[in-house]
């Protein structure tokens, strides 16, 4: 029994050796990696904090629904927003505005929405809570914006001059840069 | 009266039995033959060597004992070092208990004593290690130089070996050599493989697992040393592997998902991760790489070591294989190969 024992004991050893000996003979492959998604917000080009579309080019067919996000990247925190949104009327039809979570803490955020011959007002508001009184910072989706296709043709998404963002204090929420989006109806 | 007749009827069927169940007994025992080095009694220790030395390959030559090599027979002092008087092993048991020791059937014990200015009296005893005996004491006297004394010790391999002197032998010198293997017909061997050598054997052993080779032939220290040092940095490159390998899990799982990925938020939450992963990675991998490079020298140097600490064989210089040698004449280390 103790002679079983010792065998499995040096066999252990020898098995160790052995992998130390084969960790000892090899080496491992270097991470190599590119960064280059097209939807990591490092890789647009976009002076922080910064509002966008995402996606920012959309291609879809007639009749179709679509759906684009209005974003913030590296917001400051935020109590209400006021996004005036410029598309062609022409071409799509807003359906709905569903807010995201930038502006969703304990309780769910309030929204209106008006929209009148290409140009959308969102209104968006942090309920306050327990916790907070204002959203919280970062790079979140802030609304969706659904769409309806009802001609062929192009349409570009805007941010019209009204779009602003406060603070709880009702101070305005700095933002260096403003992106644009696009829908192609084919 | 019917009695008696019995008891001789008895006797005579048993009697007969006996005689058609006899059966021959003979005891089989191997020829392998270690000579010990021979003690020298008031003469220099190179020369007893020599004489050892040419008295074995005497024997060699003879071909009826397998005689172990002179590095082989001495490797009892790796395995149990004593101290000089161990060769002085005369007596029945010490043989016997040597025999066992170097896995041979026969020991020759001997010694050489300088008995006057040109007188030396040569004795010798071969010892049966399969039936643990005396077999046999051979005396001789030899009166004159060197040579002559190196006649007697070719004589005594002969009176060892069972085979007569031949009478080349008696002329004095050394050149009978030649002559005598004449006489006798020696056994072609079509093919054998050379013995290894106890310095190779060392670096085989040392290139298997580090250290070995050195405590094999009693450099314990240093083959522990070797040994242990490979050993940790073979554990502290497990070690490392182990952490690289979570790194490296780390790395694919979060950029798989970075480059499948198209939300912004989780985007910008991934790529620190990715590269925090690879740098790990990295950095474990390069340590990886530089243990690898540091065991890889220790390995090498503790081949050389144990090939130049382990003792070597007498058909090590120059016979078979390769030699490595200090040569004092040109003050230089040669490498000799020869087949």
């Amino acid at each position: 029994m103790l002679t079983s024992y010792n065998s499995i004991l040096t066999f252990n050893k020898i098995k160790l050796f052995g992998l130390c000996l084969i960790v000892l003979a090899f080496s491992c492959e270097d991470a190599d990696y590119d960064l280059d998604n097209p939807y990591d917000p490092t890789n647009m080009d976009l002076d922080p904090p910064a509002l966008f579309f995402h996606p920012p080019e959309v291609s879809t067919s007639l009749g179709e629904s679509i759906s684009v996000e209005v974003y913030g990247l590296k917001l400051d925190s935020s109590a209400g927003a006021h996004f005036d949104i410029r598309y062609d009327w022409g071409s799509v039809t807003v359906d709905s505005v569903v807010p995201g979570p930038f502006f969703t803490g304990l309780n769910d955020p309030m929204e209106i929405t008006v929209d009148e011959q290409g140009i959308l007002d969102v209104f968006i508001y942090f309920l306050p809570d327990v916790n907070s009184d204002q959203s919280q910072s970062g790079t979140w989706s802030i609304a969706t914006v659904y769409f309806s296709t009802i001609s062929k043709g192009e349409s570009e998404l805007l941010f019209g001059p009204n779009t602003t963002l406060r603070d709880a204090n009702n101070e305005l929420v700095t933002i260096n840069e403003y992106g644009s989006g696009y829908i192609n109806v084919e | 009266m019917l009695v008696i007749r019995g008891i001789i009827i008895l006797h005579l069927v048993s009697f007969c039995l006996a005689t058609e169940t006899t059966r021959s007994v003979s005891m089989k025992t191997g020829n392998q033959l270690a000579v010990l080095e021979f003690e020298g009694w008031s003469i220099s220790e190179p020369l007893t060597k020599f004489l050892t030395e040419e008295f074995r390959e005497t024997i060699r030559e003879l071909e009826i004992f397998q005689v172990q090599d002179q590095g082989l027979t001495n490797e009892i002092s790796i395995f149990y070092p004593r101290t000089k008087n161990y060769w002085a092993c005369w007596s029945e048991d010490c043989a016997i208990d040597l025999g066992k020791r170097l896995k041979v059937n026969y020991v020759i014990a001997g010694n050489i004593q300088k008995k006057d200015l040109n007188e030396f009296l040569i004795s010798g005893r071969l010892f049966s290690i399969d039936m643990e005996t005396l077999i046999d004491e051979f005396t001789m006297n030899s009166s004159g130089i060197t040579d002559s004394l190196l006649l007697e010790m070719k004589k005594m391999a002969y009176n060892v070996s069972g085979l007569p002197v031949p009478d080349t032998l008696s002329v004095g010198t050394d050149t009978s050599e030649v002559a005598t293997t004449g006489d006798i017909k020696l056994k072609r061997q079509w093919f054998k493989l050379p013995p290894i050598p106890t310095k190779i054997k060392a670096l085989m052993m040392s290139t298997a697992i580090p250290g070995s080779g050195q405590i094999w032939v009693q450099r314990k220290y240093p083959g522990y040393g070797f040994l242990g040092t490979e050993a940790t940095l073979g554990m502290a490159a497990l070690i490392s592997y182990y952490n690289y390998n979570k790194a490296w899990g780390g790395f694919e799982e979060n950029y798989s998902s970075y480059q499948n990925g198209t939300d912004p938020h989780i985007l910008e939450e991934l790529r620190p991760k990715v590269i925090q992963y690879a740098q790990e990675s990295r950095r474990y991998n390069s340590f990886m790489k530089s243990i690898r490079g540091v065991a890889a020298s220790i390995w090498i140097v503790n081949m050389v070591h144990a090939y130049l600490v382990a003792p070597s064989d007498d058909y090590f210089d120059g016979e078979y294989f390769f030699d490595l040698e200090y040569n004092p004449n040109v003050n230089q280390l040669q490498f000799n190969f020869n087949f």
